[in-house]
């Protein structure tokens, strides 16, 4: 029998197309079958900055989700005990109200924990900045000894190893849907774990609504604002000093951060045997008791205060860079330690708080999105 | 004839015409590719790049960020933070024109190499210039949120250098510290920042010789700024000691005077 050539083609098509239908059957696949996670859209504020997400962690509902179920997670400590948010509690701003974190080891740490808000916008992370993105941020926690003290290893075989009888979490699973394999590994830990972060965006405290036209500022907040963007000094001292809080050029209102994300000193001790700050890292005297400039947002809740938290309230912060601070090689130059301070009024001074105070998103802490889910 | 036969009578049809005039197709696009080519346009010659290298002296000799000099009035200084706007950076064609090769950048002479490239015309310059500051139409009035990340001008990228969105961005930051003695200890704070419309500078420069851009090729030029040459000029000079701090988002006077005197602090060499 002999076949035409429009015959064999149709014939060899059909053929084919039975052997490709066979790779669409519903029969587990080993490996994994790939699976697409679900794109999310992060909403940016208005007049917030945009965000520069990695593009090798792009943002999405099942990263998320899991990320959060990860930050919650006590299984991430040696004895299970602690999880990330053990020192970040949502009552306290997502930071640790006491001034150094306690390890599960009881061991405690050199430095406040810092609060977690809008971190999707900061340029590098700690307070000496050593890591400069969230996912290598979110490496240190785990296996340090002072804090989680689990290794990594060991961290990933425990979630690897759920759902058990002590969690009925099925990670593998939860890792499937968000990245696509079964194989837990500290980077797609840190990677989920960082686009959970990144939607904890506060946006809604009373400033925030002011300056969408949705509400007004009370006398002593407005006054209060209007000391925050004043350069600070007298003017017969302080060329261009206005008496004002002097507080923006820090902690800088562009895109509503509250910080610029910089390094400075500003005038808490002289010396810094203790902890030398930025040039720990980077080992340059210039850097000597230099701190990330956090932002102001919350800071009403997240007491105590400064990278030791030596201060319980904002009234002594406020008094703190009332009196311009100590001197010292490095300490910035926005600070008035040789020409008296800001030299604030009580009046003046509790309008500043007031301001501050207009920083309070209740909505973010409360925000059930952010709460623990286990 | 069904419509099936009727295809294939079509397709066999156009086999045919390939194999008969194939050749003869291939040849008259041939000829016409020479045609064309013969009767081409001039093209314009590819771009040449200038390569500008911004680098930090003091009384004319190469210095870091941290050094400590001694100023025109034997202050012992150390600066610790100089950072300047500049914008745009344009060059100057022989028939006069300014060219913008750079819209804006933000230097900062704590990071070693401060460099730029770009592209520029095949042709004769004969001048460059740069204003030092912000234009006013993009000093005040722009959200520097609404500007991508990686722009100097943005949130990120002005960290530091933007004041308020009526008072704008400031122009220059030369921070440091300074002892009224030498011997003692360097706690005087010196914080300059100069900015406000009023106080943006363009410095220009006209080269000795006329330097032509080749096609492909790179020029460059060093742009030295002379950190003490910033406070002591032909006209006037500033005491450090007396007047140690201006922000002058404000407009104070030492601002305006720093601003005219870095603007003669500059110099051109070819690279």
């Amino acid at each position: 029998m002999r076949y035409s050539r429009p015959h064999v083609f149709l014939v060899s098509s059909f053929v084919l197309f039975l052997i490709g239908c066979k790779g669409c059957n519903p029969d587990p696949c080993d490996p994994p079958c790939e699976t697409v996670a679900t794109p999310y859209t992060l909403e940016i504020p208005p007049f917030f900055p945009p965000m520069d997400i990695p593009e090798d962690n792009a943002l999405t509902e099942e990263g998320i989700q899991l990320g959060r179920l990860l930050f919650w997670e006590k299984s991430l400590s040696a004895d299970g005990s602690m999880s990330c948010g053990s020192c970040h509690l949502p009552s306290a701003g997502f930071a640790d109200p006491n001034p150094y974190s306690t390890g599960i080891t009881g061991a405690q740490g050199i430095r406040n924990a810092m609060a977690i808000v809008n971190l999707g916008w900061a340029s590098s992370y700690f307070w000496d900045g050593r890591a400069t993105s969230l996912e290598e941020q979110i490496l240190e926690p785990v296996s340090h000894p002072d804090e989680m003290a689990l290794p990594w290893d060991e961290a990933v075989q425990k979630l690897q190893n759920t759902p058990t009888s002590a969690n009925d979490i099925d990670y593998p699973s939860l890792f499937n849907k968000a990245f696509a394999t079964t194989v837990i590994t500290p980077n797609l830990v840190t990677k989920a774990i960082a686009q959970f972060l990144r939607t904890m965006v506060s946006a809604d405290s009373k400033f925030d609504q002011w300056r969408r036209g949705e509400t007004y500022l009370t006398d002593d907040e407005f006054a209060g604002y209007e000391m925050f963007i004043r350069e600070g000094g007298d003017p017969e001292i302080t060329p261009g000093g206005q008496f004002g809080g002097d507080c923006f050029h820090c902690h800088s209102e562009a895109g509503l951060q509250f910080s610029d994300y910089l390094f400075r000193n500003n005038g808490l001790d002289s010396v810094f045997t203790n902890d030398a700050g930025l040039a720990g890292i980077t080992g340059s005297p210039l850097d000597s008791g230099r701190f990330k400039t956090p932002t102001l947002r919350n800071v009403a809740l997240t007491a105590p205060y400064m990278h030791d938290g030596r201060f319980q309230t904002l009234e002594e912060v406020i008094d703190h860079y009332n009196s311009g601070g100590l001197p010292s090689s490095t300490v910035d130059p926005f600070m008035k330690y040789n020409s008296g301070g800001l030299m604030l009024s009580e009046v003046q001074k509790a309008r500043l708080l007031a301001f501050m105070h207009t920083l309070t998103d209740t909505a973010f802490i409360s925000d059930p999105r952010f709460q623990d889910p286990h | 004839m069904s419509y099936y036969w009727e295809t294939m009578r079509r397709m066999k049809n156009a086999r045919i015409f390939f194999e008969h005039k194939a050749q003869a197709i291939i040849m008259a696009l041939a000829v016409l590719t020479f045609t064309s080519c013969d009767d081409k346009p001039e093209e314009e010659d590819l771009p040449g790049t200038i390569r500008l290298e911004y680098n930090l002296t003091w009384n004319g000799e190469e210095c870091e960020i941290g050094d400590v000099q001694i100023d025109h009035l034997d202050h012992p200084v150390r600066l610790d933070n100089l950072q300047m706007y500049i914008a745009p950076v344009e060059i100057r064609n022989d028939r006069g024109e300014w060219i913008e090769i750079q819209d804006v950048a933000l230097l900062d002479f704590g990071i070693n190499g401060q460099r730029m490239t770009a592209e520029a015309a095949v042709g004769s310059y004969t001048g460059l210039r740069f204003g030092m500051g912000l234009p006013p139409e993009i000093n005040t009035d722009i959200d520097p949120a609404s500007y991508a990340n990686d722009h100097p001008l943005s949130v990120p990228g002005s960290a530091g250098m933007f004041w308020t969105w009526s008072s704008g961005y400031v122009f220059v930051k030369y921070e440091g510290k300074f002892a009224s003695e030498t011997g003692n200890q360097l706690l005087e704070p010196l914080s300059y920042h100069c900015g406000t419309d009023e106080s943006y500078r363009m410095v220009t420069f006209d080269f000795e010789e006329t330097i032509v851009i080749q096609s492909e090729e790179t020029t460059g030029f060093g742009l030295d700024f002379d950190a003490a040459t910033a406070l002591i000029g032909p006209d006037d000079s500033i005491d450090i000691v007396q007047d140690p701090v201006t922000h002058n988002a404000q407009g104070t006077i030492l601002g305006a005077r720093l601003m005219d005197l870095m603007d003669d602090a500059w110099t051109l060499n070819p690279l």
